[in-house]
């Protein structure tokens, strides 16, 4: 019996006047018309608990007599079947409708209420029965109902939201000026004649779906009317294929179904055109759309069936829908990562949408220690990840950028930015903070709203990512490569009215290099568009990137806006350091400067001077429990951080070393000088090192060993090495100055 | 091994011989740790305080633990992490994940390691699905998520960490040190390497987000404190259940330290490295000759292990040669002190050796040409000799040129211990 409801995989959708506006298939397998909204429920975000009703058309049609009487127009029944998913997509829901209980025995009000819907009974998928008003949630005269079904467009990739909006709205007009005909003819179900035109129509917006190409998706959008509303259709197919590939033996005959119902819907509307035709629809045709069901084979005898009965042409739309069916597949099967990502869903009765899987690190047992003294108070303040109030010595930089991004925004247009500098001196962390800024006066209606966007080249695996990544975080649908940089190129380039600026960070910009550089390219050139309405801060290291890597096209379309970050000063870098202690007195005077300066000295990176002092403010602590000193950071301590940082650990290795392998890097110099080259190789080194030994009272090592110990030196890579099976022949070159190998072994 | 349930003060002596071979292998070859790392104490310190800090403040770290092989760098960060473990407060925040650079040879595989070991959410079962960009999407939104008071810290060990240098952009390691300097998830990052020179391969940006922090593993070890080592290793602890004979043990070992030639080898092995690997296969060869009928490690059997451990293995390898291939390696040594090292090939060497037959042939034949090649190319492929690089392989086999992969030195002591080497061989004067 349960077969009879999956082949009837749809939902018919009402308009606020009861009158449906499209015929959809929904996500479930159950079948309903009506979605009531019973409360929004907000710890649960998106999701909306609803009771379903359904229309008389959509009850099977052998069990249609069980009624006994002619429904009224406005007529629902409440849908009691526990398959039914008592939560939906809040967004899918887009419109309010009344529903009205009425006792059993009232009769209908006049029809002039037009916004109101009536239920006296409820269907359980076998028989009719009186709704029993208490245990319901709404109560007679609820005014709360709302009709479910907005396209949802990041379901699918859509071409657009405004296009879809369009395309809803053409609909529902055409559909409402059928309205009347439609309570009346509820019944019928597609007529032989213009089925066969549907089913066309249906395998080719099939293959049309699954290139799923704009391209195609576009040219249908502009076809003909109807045809949109088929569109739509489509992109709600979308949404039940998790299910489809649960009961994959289903989908032929639910798409058989599907065919019927878009073919009577086409019929509709090709009706209204001729208005004369009118009525002529046969039970013929309806009966056998719900013939019982002879599993799944009984598809292709169905389809044989109905190509007795009707015209010879049938035959023709049986293949095209086979292969629509075929084509289908793959996409089910795309589809399949995500279910299986969580199993306990699909095991679940409830069919429900596929949650994915939430990126989230668990939390901890114990909340964090806070800081307890003030130097932990310090190093927290000095860590680079806390975010400064203000970001000190960037004052001119902060202020080009904002009236940059600001008068692209007020403007209404796009435009390109181009920021420099080496690593360490605060750009992205600038761009955040013109970003936090400008978000701050949008709130206030400043200025329009815009759109934040960060994309960083190290964050992605390949360049072409980016397109994924850019419209991901736009409209959040996923999308393969190519089929985002179309969607975007899309999306950029057509006129839109209301569209808000879109502002792009582009962090690492070097590493979205690629042969052709067509996705640098796109990236500057949509800016460039009339609608775009995009502005783009592109970020990396070289001042002469545009120059030495792009070509000339690209170069051309970034423009000449740039800045370019200089290394910080010590001056600068004394004042961040104070301006992130902010008060707290953990550092001597003399001390931050010392470390500034020699920061400044060396690359003038904020984030290095940073951990020196946190490392300078641990060693503190560190002496401070040996010998009570005055507890705030001194010079020695800043000495001995900056020395466990800058100095060479090549020294340390060497003086570590045991005395053979002292005696080898002796032999090495030795050899060096002896050549007069930088290269000797091992047979050669070894003869010194043997006569080293000899000079210095050692016993001799055998070639064995004397390899061993060269192999040492090589792996911490003192010495650089040829690969090891050249043996004797290995060339030996060294990795450090000869002058600071000499130092090292003189000390002892 | 169930003996040692017997609180039985007498043992045998092959009973107790047995306790004393399992103990001492579970040093030696297990690598289990140290009650307290040797030598290392400071840097011992300074790591627990780091990875504490992380674990109960939230404060991301990162740190790269540099040393030679064998210095101890493993057994300073496992001793670290037990004590780190040990503590409460630690042990049920702190998440931890071990990567290795010669298993995790490329980002893909490292993401979905480190997507397995955190048992993220996109985990099904042990496996991961999905794309290399989605696992990265994945975990990077994952890690973004977390903040510094409320999610666990995340404990990121990268061994071999020189290795992961090599991947492509060095996204993960970018990465990684850039969730450690923002407020992300807290995380600690810590690298073990034997290179020293690991800070410059990496790339300016990943430098940049690196916190330079480096803890070296070199002891400054003197030979008093090595003998000292060495007699540590070799002690049974108090808990053996033959006390008498722990006691005797123990006594020994003490007496095998101070003995000269003991000494002797222990400075020579000293000098060679001070790494503990080399140390522990030492012990370990004279461990394997204690028996029941000798239950001490006397000097013999340390002297022996030394002479197997320093053996030269090519001089072994002409041992083995027939009289032909050795006639031709003395050839070739003549070639090689008549032409300074210049590269031979087969005709040279046949004219050198004819030479010598027509001097002195007593003992030794006239061998075919063709046998001659035969052993020639015997001495190839035993990689005694080696074509030169470059020299085309189109040549004839006889005329490609060679080098001798044998020093001077090697091929005299190869001819003095020959097993019955006839006299007139011996023409390499």
């Amino acid at each position: 019996m349960s077969r009879y409801f999956t082949r009837l995989k749809m939902k018919r959708c009402y308009k606020w006047g009861g009158r449906p506006s499209l015929c959809n298939r929904k996500f479930k397998s159950c079948y309903y018309e009506y979605v009531v909204l019973c409360k929004p429920d907000c710890n649960k975000g998106k999701w909306a608990e609803v009771q379903w009703f359904v229309h008389f058309s959509e009850v099977p049609y052998n069990r249609r007599k069980l009624l006994g009487r002619t429904p009224h127009p406005q007529e629902i029944f409440l849908y009691e079947d526990r398959t039914c998913d008592g939560e939906i997509d809040a967004e899918t829901i887009i419109g309010s409708v009344e529903v009205e209980h009425l006792p059993p025995d009232a009769s209908f009000p006049e029809t002039g209420q037009k916004g109101t819907l009536y239920f006296k009974l409820c269907w359980d998928t076998k028989a009719f029965k009186v709704v029993d008003a208490e245990g319901r949630h709404l109560d007679d005269k609820t005014p709360l109902v709302s009709v479910s079904v907005a396209p949802t467009t990041r379901v699918l990739p859509t071409p657009d939201a405004t296009v879809m909006k369009r395309a809803l709205s053409v609909t529902l007009s055409r559909v409402s000026a059928s309205a009347g005909k439609l309570a009346a003819s509820e019944v019928e179900s597609g007529h032989s004649a213009s089925k066969l035109s549907a089913s066309k129509f249906l395998s080719r917006r099939r293959r049309g779906s699954c290139d799923s190409t704009p391209g195609v998706r576009k040219k249908l959008d502009l076809n003909s009317e109807f045809l949109i509303s088929v569109l739509l259709f489509c992109t709600h197919r979308a949404e039940e294929l998790p299910e489809v590939s649960e009961q994959t033996d289903i989908t032929p005959r639910s798409k058989r179904k599907s065919a019927r119902l878009v073919s009577s819907r086409i019929r509709k509307q090709l009706n209204l055109l001729n208005a004369g035709e009118d009525q002529v629809f046969e039970d013929d045709s309806g009966d056998e759309c719900f013939v019982p069901s002879k599993k799944d084979a009984g598809s292709t005898s169905e389809d044989e069936e109905s190509g007795q009965a009707e015209s010879e042409d049938e035959g023709i739309s049986v293949k095209k829908r086979r292969l629509a069916a075929s084509c289908r597949t793959p996409r089910s099967s795309r589809k399949a990562p995500a279910s299986a990502r969580t199993p306990h869903k699909s095991s679940s009765k409830k069919p429900r949408t596929p949650r994915h899987a939430t990126p989230g690190i668990p939390s901890r047992s114990l909340p964090a220690r806070k800081p307890g003294n003030v130097l932990e108070e310090a190093r927290a303040r000095l860590h680079v990840s806390s975010v400064p109030d203000s970001l000190p010595c960037r004052e001119q930089e902060f202020q080009d950028i904002y009236s940059f991004v600001e008068s692209k925004i007020v403007g209404g247009n796009g435009g390109c930015m181009y920021i420099s500098g080496v690593p360490g001196t605060g750009k992205t962390a600038t761009v955040h903070e013109v970003i936090r800024c400008l978000q701050h006066a949008s709130e206030q209606d400043e200025l329009p709203s815009f759109r934040f966007i960060e994309i960083n080249g190290m964050k992605m695996t390949d360049p072409h990512q980016a397109y994924v990544q850019i419209l991901q975080k736009l409209t959040n649908q996923k999308a393969t490569a190519d089929h985002a940089a179309a969607l975007l190129e899309k999306r950029f380039s057509n006129p839109a009215p209301q569209k808000e600026t879109t502002v792009l960070l582009v962090d690492e910009l070097d590493l979205l290099w690629t042969k052709k550089q067509n996705v640098m390219y796109n990236l500057f050139d949509w800016p460039t568009r009339r609608y775009a309405r995009l502005v783009v801060l592109a970020i990396a290291n070289t001042m002469d990137l545009p120059e030495r890597i792009m070509i000339n096209r690209v170069a051309s379309r970034l423009g000449l806006t740039r800045m370019s970050f200089q290394p910080y000063s010590f001056k600068q870098l004394q004042q961040i350091i104070t301006s992130r202690l902010n008060q707290v007195k953990a550092f001597e005077e003399d001390a931050v400067q010392l470390v500034s300066r020699k920061v400044a000295a060396l690359s003038g990176d904020a984030r290095r001077c940073l951990d020196i002092c946190r490392r300078a403010t641990e060693i503190c602590e560190h002496s401070s429990s040996r010998q009570p000193g005055s507890g705030l950071v001194g010079m020695a301590h800043v000495m001995e951080a900056l020395d466990e940082m800058f100095s060479s650990s090549y020294i340390s290795a060497i003086r570590c070393a045991s005395t053979q392998e002292q005696l080898f890097l002796r032999a090495v110099i030795a050899e060096f000088r002896r050549l007069g080259l930088e290269e000797a190789t091992f047979q050669q080194v070894f003869v010194q090192h043997r006569a080293l030994c000899r000079m210095e009272g050692l016993q001799p090592i055998s070639v064995s060993e004397g390899l061993a110990v060269c192999q040492r030196l090589g792996t911490s890579r003192i010495l650089l090495l040829e690969p090891s099976r050249l043996d004797l022949l290995l060339r030996v070159r060294l990795n450090v100055s000869q002058d600071d190998v000499l130092y090292a072994l003189k000390e002892d | 091994m169930s003996k040692r349930k017997v609180k039985d003060q007498q043992l045998t002596v092959g009973q107790c011989v047995c306790q004393v071979h399992r103990i001492l292998r579970e040093r030696f070859c297990f690598q289990k740790l140290p009650s307290a790392p040797v030598g290392l104490e400071s840097q011992h310190k300074h790591l627990l305080e780091l990875l504490k800090r992380t674990a109960i403040h939230g404060e991301s770290n990162s740190v790269l633990i540099v040393g030679p092989r064998g210095a101890g760098k493993t057994m300073l960060l496992k001793s670290v992490l037990n004590e780190l473990l040990d503590v409460k407060e630690v042990k049920s925040n702190i998440l931890l994940v071990q990567l290795n650079g010669l298993l995790q040879t490329d980002d893909r595989i490292a993401l979905k390691e480190i997507t397995r070991q955190l048992n993220l959410e996109n985990v099904v079962g042990d496996k991961v699905f999905g794309s290399f960009a989605e696992n990265l999407a994945f975990l990077l939104e994952a890690l973004k998520k977390g903040d510094r008071s409320s999610s666990r810290p995340v404990l990121f060990t990268l061994d071999e960490f020189d290795l992961f240098t090599h991947h492509k952009n060095q996204t993960l390691l970018y990465n990684l040190f850039d969730i450690s300097q923002s407020a992300q998830t807290p995380v600690a990052v810590v690298g073990l390497t034997c290179r020293v020179d690991v800070l410059e391969l990496l790339e300016k940006r990943v430098k940049s987000r690196f916190s330079h922090r480096q803890i070296q593993a070199l002891s400054p070890m003197d030979f008093p404190q090595y003998v000292e080592l060495v007699q540590q290793q070799l002690s049974l602890p108090q808990e053996f259940p033959d006390g008498r004979f722990a006691h005797e043990w123990n006594n020994s070992v003490k007496a095998l330290c101070e003995d000269k030639s003991v000494e002797d080898v222990l400075r020579k092995h000293f000098n060679l490295s001070k790494d503990f690997r080399s140390l522990h296969m030492l012990l370990f060869l004279a461990l394997s000759c204690v028996t029941p009928s000798n239950p001490t490690i006397k000097p013999s059997l340390l002297l022996e292990a030394s002479r197997l451990c320093t053996m030269d293995c090519k001089a072994n390898m002409l041992h083995g040669l027939s009289i032909l291939e050795l006639c031709l390696i003395i050839a070739m040594k003549h070639l090689n002190d008549h032409y300074q090292d210049e590269p031979f090939n087969f005709e040279m060497v046949y004219n050198e050796f004819k030479k010598f037959l027509q001097r002195k042939s007593h003992s030794v034949h006239s061998f075919e040409k063709p046998v001659v090649i035969k052993a020639f190319e015997h001495l190839q492929q035993l990689e005694l000799i080696r074509p030169v690089d470059g020299s085309a392989s189109r040549t004839q086999k006889e005329y490609q040129l060679m080098k001798l992969l044998l020093d001077h030195t090697q091929v005299m002591e190869a001819l003095q211990r020959y097993p019955q080497c006839p006299t007139d061989v011996n023409w390499s004067d």
